[in-house]
């Protein structure tokens, strides 16, 4: 049993990205993880990190109340998951401003004096799974240089524990899609969540 | 010689950062160079960082444009020849605005048609000759090629889908920003003002 923290970026519950989320609150459940829900759009998040945070990007954590909920969720957090549609290539902007403002110092990464780059802390997460859905084929996402695959499981793999793991559940040509694929992979999607 | 359309999107809130500065030598030589440039500046507009649900539920609709602020920049972005993207890297890709600029102004009708028949897309950007990208990094060339450049492949690839095998990119990275004195990033600038009055 683990703590999963769910961050969802998808504009309508009850489109079938909302179905997707349905599916993997499902199979944590079945799993008797421990859940946190995230749901950025539900929250109206704000995406944009401020100037403030922007000068004050070296400063504690606890210099900034506005994000001490996102910034507990990502402490407390064994496993991270990602359920979003895939726009442009990657991540809704909504939830790569969750990134941009939550993955701060002294919460994933320390700069220690004489650095030349981040030294992560984030050893706290030990699995990135991300569930997604394409618009587009697969070749055409391969075309694109997978960029949200890339994000989550490079960018921010990084900075979790060294023995990370990372899972990528996609499922690609959505805009032609029948019911039955649609359905196969909500089922998927139920057994992997159940099983992480 | 002609002319170019620019259009110049920036996506960095303090508006005395570097940013800021490389988004100006860029003007400067595109006006040099007697190109038109036009500036988005996403922060200084307030602009949303987030495609909004009704813009998604409108995104298929025949009109899925509804913020008279998105109209504008798609009218930008259909008279433009050349785009040029300036904005820091965070988390190997762009900034949640500017990805959000993306999403709400790249609309079916815009960067892509979508075929009723066959549900495939379609590129639309054909007008657009030049994608330049001018960014910074916090991290060493190396540490940023081992996570990926995902927003440069966002801009150079992504995008260049929509926009055909025609259109040229040019890249102008700054990587270990903060390790850089001030005559090299004077150098940078003055790199960014020169390549930009060479586009054509």
């Amino acid at each position: 049993m683990s703590r999963v923290l769910v961050l969802f970026a998808h504009p309508d519950r009850g489109s079938f990205g909302g179905a997707v989320l349905e599916r993997v609150s499902a199979g944590l459940q079945r799993a008797g993880h421990e859940v946190r829900l995230r749901d950025l759009y539900g929250e109206s998040f704000e995406s944009r990190l401020s100037i403030d945070e922007k000068r004050d990007h070296l400063s504690a954590p606890d210099t900034k109340p506005q994000l001490a909920r996102d910034f507990d969720d990502l402490r407390w957090a064994e496993i991270l998951v990602f359920v979003h549609p895939t726009w442009w290539g990657a991540q809704p902007a909504i939830l790569k401003g969750w990134i941009d403002r939550t993955w701060a110092r002294g919460v994933a990464w320390e700069l220690p004096d004489g650095a030349k780059r981040l030294k992560p802390i984030l050893s706290n997460v030990r699995r990135v799974v991300t569930f997604t859905t394409h618009g587009s084929p697969w070749r055409v996402n391969a075309l694109q240089g997978v960029p949200g695959r890339r994000i989550a499981n490079r960018s921010l793999r990084v900075i979790c524990h060294p023995l990370c793991r990372t899972r990528w559940v996609a499922f690609y040509g959505m805009d032609s899609a029948d019911d039955d694929r649609r359905r196969r992979f909500l089922r998927r999607v139920e057994r992997v969540a159940s099983r992480l | 010689m002609g002319t170019l359309e620019t259009l110049v999107v920036l996506a960095h809130p303090d508006p005395s950062s570097f940013a800021h500065a490389a988004a100006e030598r860029a003007r400067r030589g595109l006006e040099a160079a007697g190109h038109t440039v036009r500036i988005v500046d996403l922060y200084a507009l307030d602009y949303p960082g987030a495609l909004r649900p009704d813009e998604w539920r409108a995104y298929e609709s025949e009109s899925p444009v509804l913020d008279p602020v998105v109209a504008h920049h798609i009218e930008l972005v259909r008279s433009a020849e050349a785009l040029v993207f300036v904005y820091p890297t965070w988390w190997s890709s762009l900034p949640a605005v500017l990805k959000a600029w993306f999403e709400r102004t790249f609309v079916p009708g815009v960067a892509f048609v979508l075929d009723p028949r066959t549900r495939r897309v379609r590129p639309a950007l054909g007008h657009v000759r030049h994608l330049v990208g001018i960014t910074t990094y916090g991290s060493p060339r190396w540490y940023v090629k081992l996570v990926n450049d995902n927003g440069r492949r966002t801009i150079a690839r992504t995008l260049r889908i929509a926009t055909g095998r025609g259109t040229r990119v040019t890249w102008l990275p700054m990587y270990s920003l903060d390790g850089h004195d001030e005559s090299a990033r004077r150098a940078f600038l003055d790199r960014i003002e020169s390549r930009l009055g060479r586009l054509r």
